[in-house]
């Protein structure tokens, strides 16, 4: 019933011819082709790799600098904050021993004046007693006595307040 | 109308092949029979295959694969794996070719009898034979190749008493092989015939034309299956020679 014949024999020529073929014509530069991708991938990945490990040290480094930016500025502002609150604090004390000095002079001139014008009022009342009374008594009194009279007077005066 | 499968054949024959007898050769007083129809549409096939190898390589591109190409490298890389996975990759790298032009011959092969007046040539069982025979050789050139003639010993494993059966096994491998093929691929075309045949008279009770739609779609699935087939078990043999024991 199966009738086997030399076809056989000819299909594996068939066959190996075309295989021969296929690894001549298609197959070779589909391996290449191949070997090309999957080196071409693995150096892709590999500079990628190496790319992020650049761009990881960039960002540590960026990083630290930052950080120490902030720190510094940090720093300067602390510096000055403080600086500042020195200042004021010497610009108060400052100001409120001014101000004291202005007062004590103040109270000194004040005192200075007072004393002053008390002297002087003194001397006017007593030249006006001694030429009050010099009118009255109608009799001219040497400067001496007029001078003892005054100093006299004066210390009454002196005694009365 | 009564239509037999032979006399459809005969309508079907379009292109005039010579559908019986064979065409006989003598060498060196041996007389050589072969089947005209097998043997042209092989080569139909093979300048089909050609062309799909050369359009497939012609304008290859690593970047961006297309058309061809992309059918290619998924068949190459599919079966690879295959291989891959059962048998060592560096013994394996030699059977590869071997396996991705079973796997195209035979689809090429198993589709192209899906065009009414064409016919496959593995529905011819000396094609099938021929291509077992093949995957054969390629058990016994891998085997003694990686285990020098170690690799007769495991006809005696266990032991002595199962050298007929392993004798029997090896014996049924290429021909299992054959008749798998030959069965599902001739009885596809035969059932093509006769869709075809009963299109005639008989469409309007049976459907013919729908029928005959529904029956090729599963041919393609079969063909593909078929071709797989082949191809894995051709893999699976020899990975057996190469590899442990079995």
């Amino acid at each position: 019933m199966l009738e086997f014949n030399a076809t056989i024999l000819a299909q594996i020529v068939d066959f190996v011819i075309l295989l021969i073929f296929l690894r001549l014509v298609v197959y070779k530069p589909l391996c290449r082709l191949l070997a090309n991708r999957s080196d071409h991938i693995a150096n892709s990945i590999a500079a990628a790799e190496q790319e992020r490990q650049e761009a990881e040290q960039l960002k540590a480094g960026y990083e630290a600098e930052m950080r120490r930016a902030r720190e510094q500025a940090q720093e300067i502002v602390q510096k000055a904050t403080r600086a500042g609150e020195d200042q004021a604090l010497q610009i108060v004390s400052n100001a409120k021993n001014e101000a004291e000095k202005l007062k004590e002079n103040a109270h000194a001139e004040i005192e200075r004046e007072k004393q002053r014008a008390i002297a002087e009022l003194r001397d006017q009342v007593a030249t006006l007693s001694v030429l009050v009374a010099g009118k009255i008594i109608h009799k001219t009194i040497s400067k001496d006595i007029q001078r003892s009279m005054i100093d006299d007077f004066i210390k009454e005066a002196g005694e009365l307040q | 109308m009564q239509l037999d499968l032979h006399h459809v054949e005969e309508l079907l024959n379009f292109w005039g092949w010579p559908q019986s007898g064979t065409w006989e050769l003598t060498l060196g007083g041996t007389q050589l029979l072969f089947n005209p129809k097998t043997l042209i549409m092989t080569w139909i096939v093979m300048g089909l295959v050609i062309l799909f190898g050369l359009a497939a390589t012609r304008s290859m591109d690593m970047r961006k694969p297309k058309g061809a190409q992309n059918i290619l490298e998924m068949l190459w890389e599919f079966i690879g794996g295959l291989v891959r996975d059962n048998m060592d990759p560096k013994k394996g790298a030699a059977l590869l070719s071997i396996v991705v032009t079973y796997f195209i011959f035979i689809l090429f092969s198993n589709l192209i009898g899906l065009v009414p007046t064409l016919g496959s040539p593995t529905a011819d069982y000396n094609t099938n034979l021929g291509l077992a025979l093949c995957t054969f050789f390629l058990i016994y050139i891998f085997g003694i190749r990686y285990k020098g003639l170690g690799y007769f010993k495991h006809y005696v494993k266990p032991f002595a008493l199962f050298l007929p059966i392993n004798i029997i096994e090896d014996l049924a491998k290429p021909i299992t092989l054959t008749f798998r093929l030959y069965g599902n691929i001739y009885a596809g075309e035969v059932l093509i015939a006769v869709l075809l045949g009963l299109l005639g008279g008989w469409i309007h009770v049976f459907g013919g034309f729908l029928a005959s739609v529904v029956w090729l779609a599963f041919s393609i699935f079969v063909g593909c299956i078929q071709a797989f087939i082949f191809t894995m078990l051709s893999i699976v043999y020899v990975a057996q020679a190469v590899g442990g024991e079995h």
